[in-house]
């Protein structure tokens, strides 16, 4: 039996695997990789000796930058999952091309999720024998972790069948991947959603908020995927996709920025405590206004504006800025939801009262979380060694 | 079975933190774990100096609810965290994953990370190491030299802590997030 015959891959000696073009932008990439994972290597070596005491989170802030790159990666992965199904699954004609190399990406993306949540949870072997043994049905983070391990499973058959050719079989588990992982994204958001402590973060806002976050991110990313790929100079049905990628990029940020507008507005009307003063010192911190709003929306929003969706290649580089707005909506997303005391008397005695929680990220926490980004560029840099992730031009017809 | 609630005359505390203390020596709550397991509040007084309001001098001594409605157990993914038959709020080490998921769902700042299991864990009224021996004393309550502490069942109309809640008023913590707290607060 020959593995070629079953999943067709490209056959790789040592040699033409680790050989690529040696142009500034690929060294660059290949260094800053292999620093980035090997920070994340020291980082996972100090976690696994200390716990985690070498992480900044504190009993009422229990979830640091970990959580927020977790929800960071899953977001990413659910986003390429959409955005490919729209082609593959909806058949709309300019999304075709993009139905492999999204899907890969939405594999990777979610391993590197796992594999970053992995040194959050502190049992997570225990966690995968109990949630079979005594399920907690009541319990967002059971829903979440359960699809989302249907929806890997789901995915990878996608791809299995999409680099088969099989289109029906891809269609099938494209669209079985698709609804299982709008609901484990969903479920994602009402982690935080269910919170009834928590006014800030508590009701339906959350879970709809993912997946439109979602699907902006799965936007950016493939911008950045084939910016990357084809260094910016495009072939034409590439740039159709880019145009048409654009449009609905656009669309996305408004209603994105509308539903901003909408929740900053309700939780500051009425002065409600715990909300309200929640939400004006997120609304008055730099990590939202100018991570999440300028760089996660307005740069991006405006270059779509101004050039109708023309500026291919200024996207690409605005999906940067947008990258780092996303992660500015995980990090705020996570951290204001632990902002208020919930037991403020407690604290007066020993301590000068905070007004808010205070976290900071430790060295070791930066150091996983940026790291796992090495990593996934250096599963992305596999994957497409091995598989054949462009289109076949009669695909883009 | 019983349903074990404390109510607390916290108008007598003095502060003398003896509840935290004998906590911790029972439980085993280690050293640098202030305020974790049990905790006394200790609010400002109102007033300006030298015009302080004597009323408002009052400690709030507080610790786990035992919520009849724990927001804490509806969210543990594993189950970990349960009712026993006493109706007190438990967590079994062996089943907690650390996800500190029932750390951001408890209202009260209850539960903190025990660092001897790597689990979650909070004050479970003594089941350890008294209700289980037919006790019916939790450590705080027997060392606590003001009597503050009214600690038995809710189900027996003939316990104390039944009898006090008829003749007194009381509050609880929070009541509006639906988590019916059995910890009273007699004024
Ligand atoms: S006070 Fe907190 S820890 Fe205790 S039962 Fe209620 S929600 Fe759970
Ligand atoms: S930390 Fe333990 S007790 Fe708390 S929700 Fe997670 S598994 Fe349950
Ligand atoms: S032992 Fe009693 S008086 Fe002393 S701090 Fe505790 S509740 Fe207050």
């Amino acid at each position: 039996m020959n593995l070629n015959n079953i999943l067709p891959y490209k056959k790789q000696t040592l040699k033409s695997f680790f050989s690529f073009e040696f142009t500034t932008a690929n060294v660059v990439m290949f260094l800053v990789s292999i620093a980035l994972v090997t920070a994340m290597f020291y980082g996972i070596g100090v976690y696994l000796a200390e716990g985690h005491h070498a992480y900044g989170v504190t009993r009422d802030h229990a979830w640091g930058l970990l959580i927020a790159m977790y929800v960071f990666f899953v977001v990413s992965s659910t986003g390429l999952c959409i955005m490919s199904s729209i082609g593959h699954v909806f058949n709309i004609e300019a999304f075709k091309i993009i139905g492999k190399r999204a899907i890969v990406g939405a594999i990777i993306m979610i391993l590197v999720g796992f594999s970053v949540i992995a040194f959050e949870i502190g049992h997570p072997v225990r966690m995968v024998i109990y949630n079979i043994l005594t399920p907690g049905l009541t319990s967002a983070i059971w829903w979440m972790g359960t699809l989302y391990g249907m929806y890997l499973f789901f995915i990878i058959l996608e791809f299995f069948f999409l680099n088969n050719n099989n289109h029906k079989y891809s269609t099938i588990f494209g669209l079985a991947g698709l609804v299982v992982g709008l609901a484990a994204h969903s479920n994602l958001g009402a982690v935080f959603g269910f919170l009834v402590a928590r006014p800030f973060a508590n009701g339906p806002f959350f879970p709809l908020y993912f997946i439109l976050s979602a699907m902006v991110t799965g936007s950016y990313l493939l911008f950045l995927m084939y910016g990357w790929r084809y260094k910016m100079k495009f072939p034409p049905e590439v740039e159709t996709f880019l145009y048409t990628l654009a449009k609905v990029l656009g669309l996305l940020l408004a209603v994105l920025i509308f539903f901003e507008i909408w929740r900053m507005l309700t939780a500051i009307y009425g002065n409600m405590p715990e909300r309200a003063d929640v939400a004006m010192h997120t609304l008055t911190s730099a990590n939202f206004l100018v991570g999440e709003v300028l760089l996660g929306m307005l740069i991006p929003f405006a270059i779509i504006i101004y050039s109708k969706g023309k500026a291919a290649k200024a996207l690409v580089y605005a999906s940067i800025t947008g990258m780092v707005g996303i992660f500015w909506m995980r990090y705020d997303l996570v951290h204001d939801t632990q902002l208020a005391h919930m037991m403020p008397l407690k604290i007066k005695e020993y301590a000068v009262t905070t007004p808010f929680v205070e976290y900071t990220p430790t060295l070791v926490e930066w150091m996983i979380s940026l790291g796992a980004l090495g990593l996934a560029v250096m599963m992305y840099y596999a994957a497409d060694k091995f598989f054949d992730l462009d289109h076949k031009s009669e695909e883009s017809h | 079975m019983a349903r074990y609630g404390m109510a607390l005359d916290y108008k007598s505390c003095i502060n003398c933190k003896a509840c935290e203390s004998a906590c911790k020596e029972e439980n085993g709550i280690l050293l640098g774990a202030d305020k974790h397991r049990i905790w006394v509040g200790v609010p400002e007084m109102e007033g300006i100096f030298p015009n302080l309001s004597i009323g408002s001098s009052s400690y709030a001594p507080s610790q786990c609810q035992q919520c009849d409605n724990a927001p804490c157990q509806e969210v543990c993914p594993t189950n970990a965290t349960y009712y026993d038959d006493n109706g007190v709020v438990r967590v079994n080490p062996e089943q907690c994953i650390l996800c500190t998921y029932c750390m951001q769902a408890c209202p009260y700042d209850a539960r903190y990370i025990d660092d001897r299991t790597m689990t979650v864990d909070k004050c479970n009224f003594c089941s350890d190491t008294r209700l289980i021996n037919g006790e019916t004393t939790t450590a705080c309550q027997a060392t606590c030299p003001t009597k503050v502490r009214i600690f038995g069942d809710l189900d027996d109309p003939n316990s104390e802590i039944s009898q006090v809640l008829r003749d007194r008023e009381h509050y609880s913590l929070k009541t509006h997030l639906g988590t019916k707290p059995k910890l009273y607060y007699l004024t």
